[in-house]
């Protein structure tokens, strides 16, 4: 199956400043979305993710590198009408009310002006901004530009959204509610390509992450394959039996008001912990396995550098 | 306030503007206009016209020449300042050779307009009685197109007081034919009589001169110069009549003043 | 066409935009001080009021035009709205073209609407509509097609500040460079005056579109003259606007 979105050897570099000092900030990425996917772009800040988009989209051209996008040149025009951005803290004509702003952008995909008004209407009801189409988007608040943002990312029912920082600055009720729009995209057979440096967003909802550390990429994979499955240890908070006797089966990590975390380590010794709190008349206040999540992949790699 | 007052009634020593009298030529004051120079020219010629109406400036008149030339390079077919410059040189400081300079420039730079070499004859006959300078003005103003007819008649009778009756004569006569209203043919007529009789006065005093050359004394009747040969033929006026001669003065007079006719 | 789409847009914004009111307002009150002018003058008052009239439309028909024009592009890119625009289907030069033809339409409401004050107020004085200061005011209107494409041209890599400034020189360039043809006449030929006479071609010549000296003196203007003025205008305004599409057409945006 042809990747939607594929990079090839992509390299940047800036001259910055009065005395012009060369700054490299993509030093070769190459990566590949396929249809239908979630793709996660993952990266500490500065490390080059926002470059990487506004060179797919044709705001800044490449040193080196191929991008196609649906198998055609990036800056082919017709390859953009397939596709849709939002910009990481977007900023908009705060003169237009939303509804003008979703009709302005819907006029330069040349959509015809009664499909429109379906479409607006469809995208207002989405990203649940009904009651704030008629409104300057001057009187915006962040979440509300964010989400309006997003509508306008899909004025044209794109093949690939392109998605930068999209959970940034929301409030918990905000980013579930993005993220679920994302998932229905996917479920209607969208793909969608977002950067994050939040990884607990990366980790809930895409199928495929690359990890960009420094202009390059560490790693590139299922999310699945990444994070494996196995049981790093298992923490355990008890109280009512002394660590003494807790010492034999895992680590003490905290006492605290008489709670004691206890990190163990061998699985067989959770149910002699278990048995040892039962006969001790103790009691078990919570019991969490650790799996080794994408945090931990991703300290691992960028603690090195 | 009341410092604003009390300095108001300060008599100022510098002028308002007055600066402009050291601007070198109008010509280097156009190139830093920008596209503006007709506007800069009506807001001098305004504030020339409050200048000049301040009888506070004494000496004010020595660079009328020079602001009136700048309005001029900055809007040549500006018409009023010329006219208005004029009449300042004439009526406040009695310069009438400046006033026609002034009038010269703007008929230069518009040859179209008659109003300038009209008001310069007016100038040259009633300041500087110089009837033929003022004939030489009005013959320019009736050679444009569009000029008054006056200018015509003007140019007609100055011409007489300069003592050129060929061109008084023969104007007088198209202004005659060429006119229906007979008011105005009444007084062509009576210009043309004037004429005739200086014409004839003219030539009889020939006549009388060559006479008394001939037989020493003056003839005692017109009708000698005719029977000694003198004279082909006596001239009568304009209306056929006789002229009256007095023998012993050899003065030639008509029956009748012209306009009285 | 996407052009007609970001003209259409740029007029909505340039419309909403409170200097345009201030600057209109403004030259209204000009045009109507020439009344107040002409007081005081002896002779001609329709001459005061015409030259004044049409200097405010000129005078801030150019300023509108700079002031407007190079803050178009640049709060474009200041203000990042343009990160969503170029992701669209929407060729760099069509972006730069519709910008400039949405500035062009705003001038030319404003123009028609300071032309309505201004006709009134001949009308109030002679009694008579004068159309042909009209001709004038075409005249202004392709000059300030000019202006506008400096304006966008400096606007699409400059600050608005070092934007005006170079516009404003542009404009006084304009209207000081007819006085260089009479120092070429004074020049003895040779390298310098071949040299200077390129330059001469080369520089704006804004003053080739003033007639409004000769419409208020009533003189006639050739048909020539006004043919190969507009079309001067419109294919210097090409030109600058090549040389825009040029330098924004590589741009990066960081």
């Amino acid at each position: 199956m042809n990747p939607v979105l594929s990079i090839d050897a992509l390299e940047k570099a800036f001259s910055t400043g009065f005395i012009p000092r060369r700054k490299d900030i993509l030093r070769g990425i190459s990566l590949s979305v396929g249809e239908g996917e979630i793709f996660g772009y993952l990266g500490p800040n500065g490390a080059g993710k926002t470059t990487t988009i506004k060179c797919v989209l044709g705001l800044i051209f490449p040193d080196a590198g191929k991008i196609r996008l649906f198998g055609r040149d990036h800056l082919d025009p017709r390859a953009k009408e397939r596709l849709g951005f939002l910009p990481e803290n977007p900023y908009f004509y705060d003169y237009l009310t939303g509804r003008e702003f979703l009709d302005f952008y819907g006029q330069l995909f040349s959509i015809p002006k009664s499909e429109r008004a379906a479409s607006i209407a469809r995208l207002l009801e989405l990203v649940d901004m009904e009651r704030a189409a008629d409104l300057p988007l001057r009187k915006f608040s962040r979440g509300m530009l964010q989400r309006i943002g997003l509508a306008q990312a899909l004025i044209n029912k794109p093949a690939l959204v392109i998605l930068d920082e999209p959970l940034g600055g929301l409030d918990p009720l905000g980013r579930k509610e993005i993220r679920d729009i994302i998932l229905r995209l996917r479920d209607e057979g969208k793909t969608v390509f977002l950067s994050s440096h939040i990884l607990q967003d990366i980790e809930m909802i895409c199928d495929r992450v690359a990890i960009i550390v420094s202009g390059r990429i560490l790693s590139q994979g299922r999310l699945a394959d990444l994070v494996s499955e196995t049981v790093l240890f298992t923490e355990i908070t008890i109280s009512g039996v002394d660590d003494a006797d807790l010492a034999a089966f895992g680590e003490s990590l905290s006492t605290q008001a008489g709670r004691t975390l206890l990190k163990v380590c061998d699985e067989l010794n959770i149910e002699a912990v278990l048995d040892l709190v039962r006969a001790k008349g103790g009691k078990v206040h919570s019991l969490i396995p650790r799996t080794r999540t994408l945090e931990d992949i991703f300290v691992d790699m960028v603690k090195p550098q | 306030m009341g410092l604003k007052t009390r300095l108001d009634r300060i008599p100022r020593r510098k002028i308002p503007g007055s600066s402009i009298i050291y601007i070198p030529s109008g010509k280097y004051l156009k190139m830093a206009t920008f596209g503006y120079s007709s506007v800069l020219a009506d807001i001098i010629y305004i504030w020339a016209i409050q200048y000049y109406g301040n009888t506070a400036i004494e000496d004010r008149y020595t660079h009328l020449i020079h602001i009136f030339s700048i309005i001029s390079e900055l809007d040549p077919s500006y018409i009023d300042p010329y006219v208005v410059g004029a009449l300042i040189a004439v009526e406040d400081t009695r310069d009438v050779a400046l006033a026609l300079k002034i009038l010269d420039m703007g008929l230069a730079k518009n040859p179209g307009q008659w109003i300038f070499p009209l008001e310069a004859g007016h100038y040259a006959q009633l300041y500087l009685k110089d009837y033929a300078l003022a004939k030489e003005y009005y013959r320019k103003t009736m050679n444009i197109p569009g000029s008054p007819a006056i200018a015509r008649r003007l140019y007609a009778a100055s011409a007489f007081k300069a003592n050129d009756l060929t061109a008084a004569w023969e104007t007088w006569l198209e202004v005659f034919q060429a006119s229906a209203d007979p008011q105005i043919r009444k007084i062509a007529s009576n210009h043309l009589y004037e004429v005739k009789a200086a014409i004839d006065a003219g030539t009889i005093r020939d006549a009388v001169a060559r006479y008394r050359a001939k037989s020493g004394r003056n003839p005692a009747a017109l009708e000698d110069l005719v029977r000694s040969g003198v004279l082909a033929r006596l001239p009568k006026d304009y209306d056929e009549k006789d002229y009256l001669y007095d023998p012993a003065t050899g003065q030639i007079k008509t029956q009748v003043a012209p306009w009285k006719r | 066409m996407t052009i007609t789409v970001i003209a259409r847009n740029t007029f909505k914004e340039a419309v909403r935009d409170r200097v345009l009111y201030l600057l209109l307002f403004f030259a209204a009150v000009s045009i109507l001080f020439a009344r107040v002018l002409a007081l005081l003058t002896v002779g001609d008052r329709v001459k005061i009021i015409e030259d004044v009239g049409l200097a405010s439309i000129s005078l801030f028909g150019a300023l509108m035009a700079i002031l407007i024009g190079t803050g178009l592009v640049y709060k474009e890119i200041e203000k990042r709205t343009i990160f969503t625009l170029l992701a669209k289907p929407l060729r760099r030069h069509e972006f730069l073209l519709g910008k400039f033809l949405g500035l062009v339409l705003t001038l030319a409401v404003l123009l028609a609407a300071m032309s309505l004050i201004f006709l009134a107020l001949v009308l109030a004085h002679t009694g008579t509509l004068e159309w042909n200061l009209l001709l004038a005011v075409v005249y202004i209107f392709f000059e300030l097609v000019l202006i506008t494409a400096v304006a966008i041209l400096f606007s699409s890599f400059s600050t608005p500040i070092l934007s005006s400034l170079f516009a404003l020189a542009f404009y006084l360039i304009g209207h000081f460079s007819w006085s260089l043809e009479t120092l070429l006449k004074k020049l003895p030929s040779g390298a310098t005056r071949t040299f200077l006479r390129f330059v001469y071609t080369l520089l704006p010549d804004l003053e080739n579109f003033n007639i409004r000296s000769e419409v208020v003196h009533q003189l006639p203007v050739a048909g020539a003259h006004l043919l190969y003025s507009a079309a001067y205008g419109l294919v210097y305004a090409a030109f600058i606007l090549g040389l825009a599409i040029v330098i924004f057409r590589r741009r990066d945006f960081i």
